[in-house]
């Protein structure tokens, strides 16, 4: 039976399609392409005003959200003089830009580089090399600031060598312990066969601010107040460094990034030359994170190596996952959101708030406005008075501890949760280990069930959060970390604003 | 015989003790579609990732257009001008159709990495180019693969259409030498006719020669110049459809000694 | 002579205890193929519920129990409740990303990892915890033990070789000889086979994480009588068991062993023999030569890419 058919190919199509249609006009077929396509925008698509909101946001073309919010950004240090603002608004910079540049490896490479934080470190110990008393080189910064880069990109060219015979978990390793490895070089390298190359713990000092034409940027004002120069220059180098990334992204390289992380092989046989791809995304990577680290030297003046510890390296893939790994805007949002996040919860009062805003809206959002919501707002709050009014009944030194800053959030949790003037040395253990059970045990419950422990569970957050959390915020800003990191892996991997994606085995 | 465009000299291919292809001698010529069969397990797959460079041959030699492209990496064979399918579709699921042919083409492209920053007015030229590329050989398939498709998502593809855009970006490469690992798998009989009649279009349109696994034999013999049998490793007939289907040594391995029955 | 010989026992003091926390990752790799982060971190708490355990039952200066009896105590308490944390970390961390991308369970394990770590820094400080098991029967434990040449060998180190020795021992034939070990290595071999000839995946994998995680609780303790631990220090030990791992050959039991011993022998001849600075340096450059140079480790099997 060959050759039955005309020479045009779409006469046996018509025939296909007749008999797709026969179910009548308006109605997809199941399994014909139509029906997928459009069930995909029917769930993605949201109906009502929200949706509109969105078709039209969706319009709005990348150059104008960009534009958008680096101008707020800029407005920033206008809007408030104090210096911490500023100083935060430098960090979260950075953030930026560290976060762009692990989007690269991760995101579009598909590689996992726990390596990362180390090439942020060589880029801020090799600008120090080239321009400090150190050796006394003072190179110009438009000469040491380039050659950073190479260096960073070259390292992270060598390191990524490897690649080509390690794959996934194997590779996160190796770079893991160049990591350390960079760590430990860096710590004990003040004796490094008879000389001090890095200054061991005490790091490097005098390190030279930025030079622009000539001109010097002192790092502080008059009166000891950060320069908000400095967050402008990171600022547009984050434009640029963003601008070009996306063009890449969009190019053939980009196509090919986005094509070996989908499927290798498939990649490597359609003619993508796999491992230099790879390396290249790695080599991009590390020269990005070298770029933030020259800005982190200069306006510090110094540089330590614990300032590339392995918390920073969580920071950052929280950032990038947090936003959705392969989005530019996704990853530039995470960093804005973590690197806010992160400064609010060393405060008391703000972290106080921000608590239970979080509280608030987790409850908000799980049962948007319904029965059970008003159960669960109402059984809470209850809950938290008739718990206080027994304790405080029995021995007032049971609820007298609290008495934070916060404003009305803190008179609010004064009169609520349980705060008592001495806690016994079991109370936090047992309260953090219980509160941890039950809120695992609740993602086993359903209906009402759930939010018959959902009470209680929240009232113990509480009561944990006031009496053990919140004057310690180092670990619990790492905890917090460790917590969105595993949910949203199991929750949401493409992050906030990445894409859907779908895995077919 | 036109001359020839590939030739397998003495191919042998062994994982462990485990021989899948033994001292297998073959060649196509310019111009033709030769088809190769065998039973499952009978080495057709291996071979396809010997010539392309998947797998390393143990020994033998692989000759492509005069020049031997044994031990070259696999994408730089594609550059020479080989092409594959994948037998179980191997597509980006979560690029778009027209970026997923478009992605094909890096191999015989030049805009560097800095070139694309800048944005400079070659790059957007040859950008052009892929993108017209693309469309060109997408619309090869008549509307299957036309129009609002190109924007969608591999993944929201139908199964046959998944097969046809693997076609389409395998010839994005621009090869001289397509190989098309079984492309009327799990096609319904319309389909299946249709894939025939594609295969023989995309040697006098495409210019392309190919070479075909496939266990269809209505399409092997409505397509194919010259069959090849494998089994076991080793090639048990080779000539027109009719000699290979009546060929003992085929009956026997697709159906057993004791098959009497002829197709 | 002497120092060679005191190196040679720190080797294999410390080798043992990699040794155990190697097997951990073994299992686990083996099975899942999934390199469990967390896995330090679960020592980590084994480390610190021995501490507790001590404290619960007197202190060293004067326990309410015999010396032994203490010693085996602590060792099953930590036993338990790394085995009951393992359980939990599967249950609410991995399992729900079984079928997810290779990178997805990784970066959950990572997110463990900090949770644990920094979540027993919250709760218990992050100063250094000492066991103070010199004051056991007035440092019998330390003064007690046999001579090799001028080098006594106490008996504290004996209990840590011996029983790190016995434990890995029994999992060996625990896995070679019962029917749930048949089941863990065909798991290991093939997933879904496994499943299709009746075996509970589920039941396999919570069981090695049981096993893998009792192990990293003894190997927390043993490790802990010795020297103090902190609330962080999961991270590095981990790391370096998951080395010996590899070394040794991931998902091999004779391999986890003898990785751990490498790697414990390398430490402590560099210790001695080069610098105390630069004796991690070393192991993490071996390492990398290893993943490098031998993926598949001194016992492993190399992978055949299939297509």
């Amino acid at each position: 039976m060959s050759g039955g058919y005309d020479d045009e190919l779409s006469r046996p199509l018509e025939g296909a399609l007749e008999a797709s249609t026969s179910e009548g006009p308006t109605s997809p077929a199941v399994g014909r392409d139509e029906w997928v396509a459009r069930h995909g925008d029917n769930r993605t698509r949201r109906g009502g005003l929200l949706g509109t909101v969105e078709a039209r946001l969706r319009v709005v073309p990348w150059w104008a959200w960009l534009a958008t919010f680096v101008a707020l950004f800029c407005l920033l240090p206008v809007a408030s003089d104090s210096g911490y603002v500023r100083r935060v608004a430098f960090d979260i910079a950075i953030y930026m830009l560290l976060a762009l540049g692990l989007n690269v490896v991760v995101g579009w490479g598909g590689l996992l580089d726990l390596g990362y934080i180390a090439f942020f470190g060589i880029g801020a110990y090799a600008y120090a090399f080239l321009s400090s008393d150190h050796y006394g080189i003072h190179l110009p910064s438009f000469v040491s600031i380039p050659l950073v880069v190479v260096i960073g990109a070259t390292t992270g060219f060598l390191v990524g060598l490897p690649s080509r015979r390690l794959t996934g978990d194997y590779l996160a390793i190796v770079t893991l312990f160049f990591l350390l490895l960079f760590l430990t070089v860096t710590t004990n390298g003040d004796d490094l066969f008879g000389h001090n190359v890095t200054g061991g713990a005490n790091g490097l000092l005098n390190a030279d601010p930025l030079s622009l034409f000539g001109h010097e940027l002192p790092p502080t004002l008059e009166g000891g107040l950060f320069n908000p120069a400095y967050m402008y220059v990171v600022l547009a180098v984050f434009v640029v460094v963003y601008v070009a990334l996306r063009f890449v992204n969009l190019s053939r390289t980009g196509r090919a990034w986005r094509s070996l992380r989908e499927d290798p092989l498939a990649a490597e046989v359609m003619g993508m030359p796999v491992n230099s791809l790879k390396l290249m995304s790695f080599a991009f990577g590390a020269a990005i994170a070298a770029l933030s680290g020259t800005f982190v030297t200069m306006l510090s003046a110094s540089v330590f190596p614990l300032s590339f510890s392995f918390p920073l390296l969580i920071i950052i893939y929280t950032m990038v996952i947090l936003g959705g790994s392969g989005s530019q805007p996704g990853v530039v949002l995470g960093a804005v959101l973590i690197g806010t996040l992160l400064e609010l919860l060393r405060d008391p009062g703000d972290s106080r708030v921000l608590f239970y805003a979080a509280i608030v809206l987790g409850v908000l959002g799980a049962f948007r406005f319904s029965v059970k919501l008003a159960v669960v707002v109402a059984g809470t709050f209850v809950f938290g008075f008739v718990a206080h009014s027994i304790a405080g009944a029995s021995d007032n030194a049971w609820v007298n501890g609290s008495g934070g800053e916060g404003g009305g959030v803190a008179d609010f949790a004064a009169n609520w949760v349980i705060v008592p003037v001495h806690v016994a040395a079991w109370v936090a253990p047992v309260s953090y280990v219980s509160l941890v059970a039950l809120a695992l045990v609740l993602t086993l419950l359903h209906g009402w069930a759930r939010i018959a422990l959902l009470i209680p569970v929240l009232y113990l957050a509480a009561f944990v959060w006031e009496n053990v959390m919140i004057a310690q915020p180092e670990p619990t800003r790492y905890i917090i970390l460790g917590v969105i990191l595993i949910a949203l892996m199991i929750f949401r991997p493409t992050g906030l604003l990445g894409e859907k994606r779908v895995e077919i085995i | 015989m036109a001359e020839k465009l590939l030739e397998l000299q003495g191919i042998s291919m062994a994982f462990g003790g485990l021989k899948c292809i033994q001292a297998l001698d073959l060649d196509v010529g310019e111009g033709e579609i030769v088809s190769v069969i065998g039973p499952n397990g009978a080495g057709k797959t291996t071979l396809f990732n010997l010539i392309t460079g998947v797998y390393q041959p143990t020994g033998g030699d692989i000759v492509f257009a005069g020049k031997s492209i044994t031990g070259l990496e696999p994408h730089q064979i594609t550059r020479r001008g080989i092409a594959r399918t994948f037998q179980t579709l191997r597509l980006f699921l979560n690029m778009s159709v027209r970026e997923n042919v478009m992605a094909a083409a890096y191999g015989h492209t030049k805009a560097g990495v800095f070139r694309s920053m800048l944005r400079t007015p070659g790059m957007r030229r040859e950008e052009q180019e892929i993108r017209e590329l693309a469309e060109k050989r997408l619309a090869f398939f008549g509307d299957r693969l036309m129009g609002y498709r190109w924007d969608q998502p591999a993944y929201s593809l139908s199964y046959a259409n998944r097969r046809r855009l693997e076609i389409a970006r395998a010839t994005a490469t621009n090869p001289r030498l397509l190989l098309l690992d079984e492309p009327a798998a799990g096609m319904n009989p319309k389909e299946t006719q249709e894939i025939t009649d594609l295969i023989s279009l995309l040697r006098t349109e495409g210019g392309y020669t190919i070479l075909v696994i496939e266990h269809d034999m209505h399409v092997v013999e409505g397509i194919s110049d010259r069959v090849i049998a494998l089994n076991h490793g080793i090639k048990i007939a080779e000539g027109s459809f009719d000699e290979v289907a009546t060929s003992p040594q085929v009956v026997e391995a697709y159906l057993g000694t004791g098959g009497m029955a002829k197709k | 002579m002497d120092t060679f010989i005191q190196l040679t026992l720190n080797g294999l003091t410390l080798g043992s205890v990699y040794a155990l926390i190697a097997l951990g990752y073994s299992l686990v790799y083996g099975i899942l193929k999934l390199l469990n982060f967390a896995h330090g971190d679960v020592f980590m708490v084994g480390t610190f519920i021995g501490f507790g355990a001590i404290q619960l039952l007197g202190g060293t200066v004067n326990p309410i129990v015999p010396v032994w009896t203490l010693l085996i105590l602590i060792t099953l308490a930590a036993m338990a409740g790394c085995a009951v944390l393992g359980v939990v970390i599967e249950r609410f961390a991995y399992r729900p990303l079984r079928d997810a991308p290779r990178i997805a369970p990784l970066i959950s394990a990572l997110g463990v990892s900090f949770f644990i770590a920094y979540s027993m820094q919250l709760l218990f400080g992050s100063e250094l915890r000492n066991y103070d098991t010199f004051s056991l029967d007035g440092g019998a434990l330390y003064l007690e033990g046999f001579d090799i040449g001028n080098v006594r060998v106490p008996m504290i180190r004996i209990i840590t070789i011996v029983s790190a020795f016995v434990m890995m021992i029994l999992l060996w034939l625990l896995v070679s000889r019962t029917r749930v070990g048949k089941a863990m290595r065909a798991t290991s071999f093939d997933r879904e086979a496994a499943a299709m000839m009746g075996i509970d995946i589920d039941k396999v994998i919570v069981f090695a994480f049981v096993l893998g995680s009792a192990l990293a609780g003894a190997a927390g303790v043993l490790f802990a009588l010795r020297i103090p631990t902190y609330a962080t220090i999961g991270f590095l030990i981990g790391l370096k068991g998951f080395t010996a791992a590899v070394i040794g050959g991931i998902g091999s039991i004779p391999g986890a062993m003898a990785g751990g011993l490498v790697l414990g022998f390398a430490e402590s001849y560099a210790q001695g023999y080069i610098s105390t600075r630069w004796s991690d340096l070393l192991v993490f450059v071996i390492l990398i030569l290893f993943l490098v140079f031998r993926p598949q480790g001194i016992l492993g099997k190399a992978d055949i890419r299939k297509v």
